[in-house]
């Protein structure tokens, strides 16, 4: 149990917000995943954040392989949750969320991850133009405002938390981390 | 001259308009120090014409906008003679001439580009029995209007480079006025000093925004300021910047939420301060550049004559004791018509726009800006005679 208890604590030390000065919305579970590689298209993907959105201050579009946007109904918010139902049709190749919230304090919070769709029966992936690999994980041009990227699946969140835990403490060091 | 950045500090920003006038005046070629000073301060602008003077003139560095409300009783006749009376002294002191019983006449003789425009408000019009061609605007959720601030029935906007002279042209104008009118508010405001900077730069305000890149330029200020009998409107906000939290904002933050840059005013889907906005531009990730609940994209107006003119000043009054600045914008604006520009960009506005977590609008006022005046008439005559 003294293991498990110290595991437990260093995932969280980890997976605990970067010591941000003050609260901005961050992203805590995504669906589908990040780096997630699905054999279905999604009918929607959901972002959950630590703090209520604001329905008119929420963006979030998924782009396709060849960085057009995949038409999708228009977001709902929830909550702290948003929800892009897409209506649009799938190619295999790697996809790219991106969102753009507005904290409660109103800072600006935007974000990006990659999925890849590889069903089994639609025609393999083209190979997709050299920029549009995988975005990177916060920041665009625009970056600096991104809060950390949590990759976790909507599961049980400590469990998935708890899995994601190593692969994500190799990851956060690199991870840009915003500097406001 | 460009900008540098370490010239536009927080210091240089709150002092720039305390400074007194040194430089070369707007419309003079560059010039030595001397000379330029010089003519800063016997600079004119013509009173006489068929639009008043003030409002498509770049706007000099200081201002004070006073409003009136008027005397019980105040009738049509009444109103005739006190705007003979305030039209007399402004032809007269934007000229450098002393008005008639100036008590400082020495006071007068530089007027440096002084305007005198005045504005009517609704009250004036119901005051002399007439309709009113403004009305006061609608409620937006985003006012905290202050009645200190907000409304008037008579409106000088008075500018000049030169901060005495607004002050000694208030005073006097102030003073004819006291038989008709009581002062109900008046709001004082400061530009960069002339010289500082080149007058086809935009200026920043207090908040280190350039504001102004989208106004209407060259032909397009008629058709959007004018009407064909050489009146307008104008709309004077009083706009508080919340700064404590705006300073807790990084550089992207802030232009996220303005959708320009900072430091070039360039729309974020372009590099230059001018480039039109491409509200289509995305990132590298799908997002558009400019935010969608930006300032910029909420308050654009393609059509130039929708456009509004806005002629804004910055406030900064006394910082409280721990040290809150009370600091802001007097957003003066000129158009057509209020109902078919003005207001339908603060609506826009006042549904979204993320500019708004840190500006609230603290007052209002409409007035009709009324035509000019040939030099045996008088501002108003069309109205009220």
């Amino acid at each position: 149990m003294k293991r498990l208890a110290a595991v437990i604590a260093a995932v969280l030390a980890v997976t605990a917000p970067g010591t941000p000065a003050w609260a901005h919305a961050q992203l805590m579970f995504a669906d589908p995943a990040k780096d997630l590689t699905l054999t279905v298209a999604p009918a929607a993907v959901t972002l959950g954040f630590n703090e209520r959105l604001r329905p008119d201050f929420t963006t979030i579009v998924v782009s396709d392989p060849a960085r057009q946007r995949v038409a999708a109904s228009p977001a709902v918010v929830d909550d702290k949750r948003v929800t892009l139902t897409l209506t649009g049709t799938w190619s295999n190749g790697t996809y790219t969320v991106a969102y753009r919230v507005v904290s409660v304090d109103g800072h600006t919070v935007q974000g990006s991850y990659p999925f890849t769709l590889a069903d089994p029966n639609l025609p393999p992936a083209v190979p997709a133009p050299p920029s549009a690999a995988a975005a990177p994980a916060s920041g665009g041009e625009d970056g600096g405002s991104n809060g950390p990227l949590i990759g976790v699946g909507a599961g049980t969140v400590l469990l998935a938390a708890l899995g994601a835990g190593l692969y994500l403490s190799g990851r956060r060091r690199s991870s840009p981390q915003a500097g406001n | 001259m460009t900008l540098k950045p370490p010239s536009v500090s927080r210091r240089g920003l709150l002092t720039g308009g305390a400074a007194a006038g040194l430089g070369q005046v707007a419309a003079a070629a560059p010039a030595t120090a001397a000379t330029a000073a010089d003519d800063t301060g016997t600079a004119t602008v013509a009173f006489h014409g068929p639009r008043q003077a003030g409002v498509a003139q770049d706007p000099p560095a200081h201002a004070a906008f006073a409003a009136f409300t008027l005397a019980p009783g105040a009738d049509r006749a009444a109103l005739g003679r006190m705007m003979r009376l305030l039209t007399d002294d402004a032809a007269r002191l934007t000229q450098g001439v002393p008005a008639l019983g100036d008590t400082d006449a020495t006071l007068a003789v530089l007027p440096a580009r002084l305007t005198v425009t005045f504005g009517f408000g609704p009250g004036l019009y119901r005051a002399a029995r007439l309709p009113s061609p403004v009305a006061d605007l609608p409620k937006f959720s985003i006012d905290r209007l202050q009645s200190r601030w907000s409304g008037g029935d008579l409106l000088l906007q008075i500018c000049a480079d030169d901060p005495l002279t607004v002050a000694h042209t208030q005073r006097m104008m102030i003073k004819d006025a006291r038989p008709f009118a009581a002062v109900r508010w008046v709001q004082q405001g400061f530009r960069r000093s002339p010289g500082v900077q080149s007058p086809e730069h935009t200026q920043r305000n207090v908040m280190g925004q350039l504001d102004g890149t989208a106004n209407p330029r060259g032909g397009e200020i008629d058709p959007a300021v004018w009407n064909p009998d050489g009146s307008s409107t104008l709309v004077v906000r009083r706009v508080r910047a919340e700064m404590e939290t705006w300073d807790k904002l990084s550089v992207t933050d802030k232009e996220l939420a303005v959708g320009r840059r900072m430091e070039s005013g360039a729309p974020l889907s372009g590099t230059l301060e001018h480039d039109r906005p491409d509200f289509a531009v995305l990132d590298e990730t799908g997002l558009p550049k400019i935010p969608d609940f930006s300032h910029v994209t909420r308050a654009r107006v393609e059509d130039p004559r929708l456009k509004i003119l806005r002629r804004p000043y910055n406030y900064d009054g006394v910082p409280d004791a721990s040290g809150v600045p009370d600091c802001g914008l007097i957003f003066a604006a000129y158009q057509r018509d209020i109902v078919e520009q003005f207001v339908p960009i603060q609506k826009r506005l006042a549904e979204k726009d993320l500019l708004n977590e840190w500006i609230t609008p603290i007052g209002s006022a409409v007035f009709a800006v009324p035509p000019g005046c040939a030099e045996d008439g008088w501002i108003g005559e069309q109205v009220l005679a």
